[in-house]
């Protein structure tokens, strides 16, 4: 294969877009695709504090290099989950990463927070990956909150939004798919979310991850179990290899011609939403659901040591 | 023969009569965009020619969870 743009031998082929890529020319095609996303879904400026969520995984690394060289003012926020030697390895990763690049980050640590994920996998009785995913998103608000960020970055990409697109479609779960998109404006006690991977594959991000030589954390969750995203992106996958672009225009499709409808939809029968009472982020109960499975971790615990 | 590291399952698997990557890929049952490929720390595109006495890692890029 030949490089589209200049002719030298490629190193990455993108059947989506009929092309291939030598090295400097994907920096090039990767670096455009972020900042159109940027740009098309009025994610931020660069007057503007961005706080981007790091796992230490290829996809939320290559965000915050990739943001950092475009010139955003960007911090991370990694969450150690408090899971064995998984976790030291994850926060290891990231740490380095920020050394090296000169990148601010600051570490929340969940075991300090009460939710160490062990604890909440021995003690509440619901998907551990459900409840770590509401942890994780609830912290990363309150941090982002906490800190005065515009905006906070995570870097799902596109093969996460279409696995997520696809199994809210399965369920026409309206409350979700009223607000799934790259960008979510800030709302009362939200910060505005935004991804600007979202028109890049994880195929792209592993590329580009590798190329620049970022060193990941790719072992496997020890408490996952084969979550159904992963099957849904094998068989989108699979639709993709048959008819190339197929993810991008059904993530786009929606954007432009489904979501909104969705949204008027849950504009009419949304819940009301008020501060928790015991952390102040928003719910649509007394006490949000974070701080309801932190008091029964705490009192499970205090239960089991007597 | 050709010696393949299959990440992140961590296995060593050998192969003998692959002619490209793309036969290789058939041949673990991956797709072009699947996985990156590579021979002495440079990425491999579909097309490339694979000989005996090459080694190769295959690092598949869905992350699992």
């Amino acid at each position: 294969m030949k490089c589209k743009r200049c002719k030298k031998p490629a190193v990455v082929g993108l059947p989506s877009h009929h092309t291939a890529f030598c090295e400097e020319c994907f920096y090039v095609y990767f670096t455009r695709q972020v900042e159109t996303a940027i740009r098309r879904q009025k994610m931020f400026t660069f007057d503007e504090r961005i706080l981007v969520a790091l796992s230490g995984g290829k996809d939320s690394l290559t965000l915050m290099l990739a943001l950092h060289e475009l010139g955003y003012d960007v911090a991370g926020l990694h969450i150690d989950l408090g899971i064995y030697e998984s976790s030291v390895r994850a926060r290891a990763k990231v740490e380095s990463f920020c050394e090296q690049h000169g990148l601010t980050l600051q570490v929340l640590e969940m075991e300090a927070e009460g939710l160490p994920m062990p604890d909440v996998k021995e003690h509440i009785n619901r998907p551990v990956c459900s409840v770590c995913g509401k942890v994780k998103r609830h912290y990363f608000n309150k941090i982002a909150r906490e800190g005065n960020f515009d905006a906070l970055a995570t870097g799902h990409n596109l093969d996460d939004e279409v696995a997520r697109l696809f199994a809210n479609t399965l369920r026409w779960d309206s409350g979700y798919l009223s607000d799934q998109g790259p960008t979510l404006p800030a709302a009362e006690g939200f910060v505005r979310k935004v991804k600007p991977l979202y028109r890049l594959s994880e195929f792209e991000t592993a590329n580009y991850a590798f190329l620049r030589g970022i060193e990941i954390h790719s072992d496997p969750c020890p408490f996952a179990s084969g979550a159904s995203f992963t099957s849904h992106k094998e068989l989108i996958g699979e639709l993709e290899h048959r008819s190339p672009g197929s993810k991008f225009q059904f993530y786009d499709g929606f954007l432009k011609r489904g979501r909104e409808a969705f949204k008027m939809l849950e504009k009419e029968v949304g819940e009301e939403l008020s501060p928790c009472e015991d952390c102040g982020s928003p719910t649509s109960v007394e006490i949000c659901g974070v701080c309801r499975v932190k008091r029964a971790v705490r009192d499970k615990k205090a239960a089991a040591a007597q | 023969m050709i010696k393949v590291r299959l990440e992140p399952d961590g296995k060593d698997l050998e192969f003998h009569g692959l002619k490209t990557v793309l036969g290789l890929l058939n041949k673990l049952g991956l797709r072009p965009t699947m996985a990156l490929v590579v021979r002495d720390g440079g990425l491999l595109t579909p097309d490339i020619r694979i000989k005996s006495g090459d080694e190769i890692l295959v690092r598949k890029v869905t992350s699992a969870g």
